[in-house]
């Protein structure tokens, strides 16, 4: 036996890869293969921007380090703060686009 | 400059870099001259011209060295010491900070596998490297060259592509070599001539002769004269027309075989508006004939050759195809128009028009993309009295844009932000046209709305006064009268406002929220150029006003003359040339002599 009582099992390097990879990580390997991630990525970035909601997060931004100074302020603050405005601030219309180019990807990617 | 440079106190673009944390400070003078040479090789492009990430192959799927996430919620890092991929996910775990700490020293620093920018881990926070930042710009440009044909796919959107870099506006003056080069290649403008005429009028004002019911021509030819991008590029010499006919004589000595038609090769648009410019700049008063450029013009539009009346805006379109097709065919490429960058017309005209149809069953939506040389506007129904619009005329004549939404709604004026208005708003495409769904798979009823993707450096607009009815089998011009402005603002009418207002954005009005300045400016423009018809639609006169120096010319052929700013209001406006502000520089236009 490797693992005791009070301590979590270490992986190592032949347990990963005996390790059946789950439906998500599957799928999300055939997304980057195909180069369709690559695409939703770009797409999602151009719905970003065209909608205004890039130029609402970089407003958002701006006023923080405003308040806080530019020295005092760190990458993971920003993200701290826009993360659950920028989440919920994106149009339905996007997701639904989104939603719609993965299930076509995910149907013809079965068949 | 000196070879070798501080990295890290020199402004940039007027910019202090912030101080280097003392970890990357560290992680320099550790590893020599090139501390991210290994990082080079795994740069990647992806789209050409897009985003560039970290990747050893390009197919690696890189998962946190301790928990095997890959990417999905939090940020990946990479070591750039030892290349261990660790997650980072900010007020949750953070397996690269774990790394930093338990390698110390040596391994604080780490680049985000997806954006290929540097983080300290042990600082949490970004840290700036100008010659990481060298790496990954060299890498992008040199993806978007290399691969440009097939970018073409994709749908063009150069504003992406670069940011823009504002400079100021800086007078040129000549250094010594310069002052030698000038002296012995050109011979001195005739000083006299110079002098006695330009006391009351700015450079480039002169009459055009009419030829024979040119007029349209004519008129259009002022408008592009005093267009200011247009006239930079053919007085800097852009567009040698002595260079250009030499290279082309070249050209068809060489390749005897296909010289079908010897005169068609050598027409060429340009070099005629380049002798143009020359001529109408020289200082010389005396009207011009513009008799070569009409003379290449009847080459190219063989159907239009004739000494009858034609239609200027048509005109317009057909001469800067010709500038075009002469550019294409030296090149004997394949450049999709939509880039804009192919010949000077297209590089001052051309924007993008965005096509949004929306499906009203599903709301499945495509876009299209169009490039456009101009915008052509519908003049708004009669809503109102022709009374009231009489009315109205005077008090709004000193300030058309602030009260433009109040007038075009209360009472009769068309005004030009109302055409565009409806140019840009959803239109129900009717039962007779339906639109094939994508996702339904039958056509369907559909919702289709017109914004613009990319402005051109100079807008023209054109005034459908002509209309045609089907049903009387005839056409007749509309004379109503269109109010438009000396400033415009395009802003609502981009793709990016009309998207917002139909997504509805849950908040916007931030407190202490300044619009992105660099948008901000260039959907500013101002009016130029106003090309006006009188009479009806098949005999009539065209008439230019121009504005220089914030003063109305008026152009009628041989004649130019000095006009109050009312008399431009009141013209029936046919085609309206707008230049984005920061092109229209007032104060380098004034004359420098008193």
């Amino acid at each position: 036996m490797r693992a005791s009582v009070n301590r979590p099992p270490t992986p190592d390097v032949g347990d990963t890869q005996e390790k059946q990879p789950t439906l998500e990580e599957i799928i999300n390997i055939k997304f980057i293969e195909s180069g369709e991630k690559e695409r939703l990525m770009e797409l999602l970035r151009e719905r970003l921007i065209e909608c205004g909601w890039k130029d609402e997060m970089k407003a958002l931004c701006r006023a923080f380090v405003k308040k806080k100074g530019r020295n005092n302020v760190t990458v993971d603050d920003l993200v701290h703060l826009i993360t659950p405005k920028g989440r919920a601030s994106i149009p339905d219309s996007i997701k639904a686009e989104l939603l719609q180019r993965i299930r076509t990807f995910l149907v013809s990617a079965a068949l | 400059m000196s070879s070798r440079i501080d990295h890290h106190h020199l402004p940039i673009n007027g910019q202090i870099l912030p101080q280097p944390c003392s970890h990357l400070v560290d992680f320099r003078s550790r590893n020599g001259a090139n501390p991210f040479r290994a990082l080079q090789d795994c740069l990647r492009v992806k789209p050409p011209g897009g985003h560039a990430s970290i990747r050893r192959e390009p197919n690696e799927v890189p998962r946190c060295g301790m928990c095997g996430e890959s990417g999905g919620l939090t940020r990946l890092y990479a070591c750039v010491a030892c290349a261990a991929v660790h997650c980072h996910a900010p007020p949750g775990t953070s397996h690269a900070a774990v790394h930093g700490e338990s390698m110390s020293p040596g391994h604080e620093i780490a680049v985000d596998v997806d954006r290929a920018e540097l983080f300290c881990c042990a600082c949490r926070d970004q840290v700036y490297d100008r010659d990481f930042d060298a790496a990954v710009v060299l890498a992008q440009t040199a993806a978007s060259t290399l691969h440009a044909p097939s970018s073409i796919v994709r749908s063009p959107h150069p504003e992406n592509l670069r940011k823009r870099r504002r400079v100021d506006y800086r007078p040129w003056t000549p250094d010594p070599r310069e002052r030698v080069l000038m002296g012995s290649c050109s011979s001195p403008l005739n000083a006299t001539v110079l002098d006695s005429c330009s006391r009351d009028f700015p450079a480039g004002l002169r009459g055009l002769n009419n030829l024979g019911n040119t007029c349209f021509m004519n008129s259009v030819l002022q408008a592009l004269l005093h267009t200011p991008p247009l006239r930079n590029y053919f007085l800097s010499d852009r567009h040698n027309r002595y260079y250009c006919q030499k290279k082309s004589t070249v050209v068809n000595n060489g390749s005897k075989s296909n010289a079908g038609n010897p005169t068609d090769s050598r027409i060429c648009l340009a070099c005629d508006m380049d002798a143009m410019f020359s001529a109408v700049f020289s200082g010389d008063r005396t009207p011009y004939s513009p008799a070569k450029f009409l003379y290449s013009w009847w080459q190219h539009a063989a159907n239009l050759a004739s000494y009858e009346q034609q239609d200027a805006h048509e005109f317009f379109i057909s001469m800067l195809d010709g500038i075009h097709e002469k550019v294409e065919k030296d090149r004997r490429k394949t450049q999709s128009q939509g880039n804009g960058d192919c010949c000077v017309a297209h590089r001052v005209f051309s924007g993008i028009l965005r096509s949004d149809v929306m499906c009203m069953a599903c709301g499945f939506t495509s876009t299209t993309y169009d490039p456009c040389v101009d915008i052509s506007l519908d003049l708004e129904p009669n809503q109102g009295g022709s009374a009231k619009m009489v009315s109205t005329k005077s008090n709004h004549s000193c300030n058309g844009e602030a009260d433009h939404m109040n007038l075009s709604q209360n009472c009769g004026t068309s005004t030009l932000m109302g055409c565009l208005d409806r140019f840009t708003r959803p239109e129900r495409l009717g039962s007779e046209q339906k639109f094939f769904c994508q996702q339904c798979q039958v056509r369907q009823e559909s919702l289709k709305q017109m914004s613009i993707r990319k402005l051109p450096l100079v807008s023209c607009f054109h005034i459908k006064r002509f209309e045609h009815s089907s049903i009387r089998k005839m056409s007749r011009k509309v004379d109503r009268y269109l109010q438009f402005p000396f400033s415009l603002d395009m802003a609502p009418y981009l793709s990016s406002s009309i998207l917002r207002s139909r997504f509805g954005n849950r908040y916007f009005p931030f407190d202490g929220d300044e619009p992105d300045a660099s948008n901000k400016l260039s959907s500013e423009f101002e009016l130029f150029a106003v090309v006006t018809h009188t009479g009806k639609l098949d005999a009539g006169h065209y008439v230019t006003y121009l504005r220089l120096s914030n003063q109305w010319y008026k152009c009628d052929d041989a004649w130019v003359t000095e006009v109050n700013e009312s008399i431009v209001r009141a013209a029936q406006g046919y085609m309206m040339f707008y230049v984005q502000k920061v092109l229209y520089y007032k104060a380098s236009e004034k004359r420098v002599v008193p």
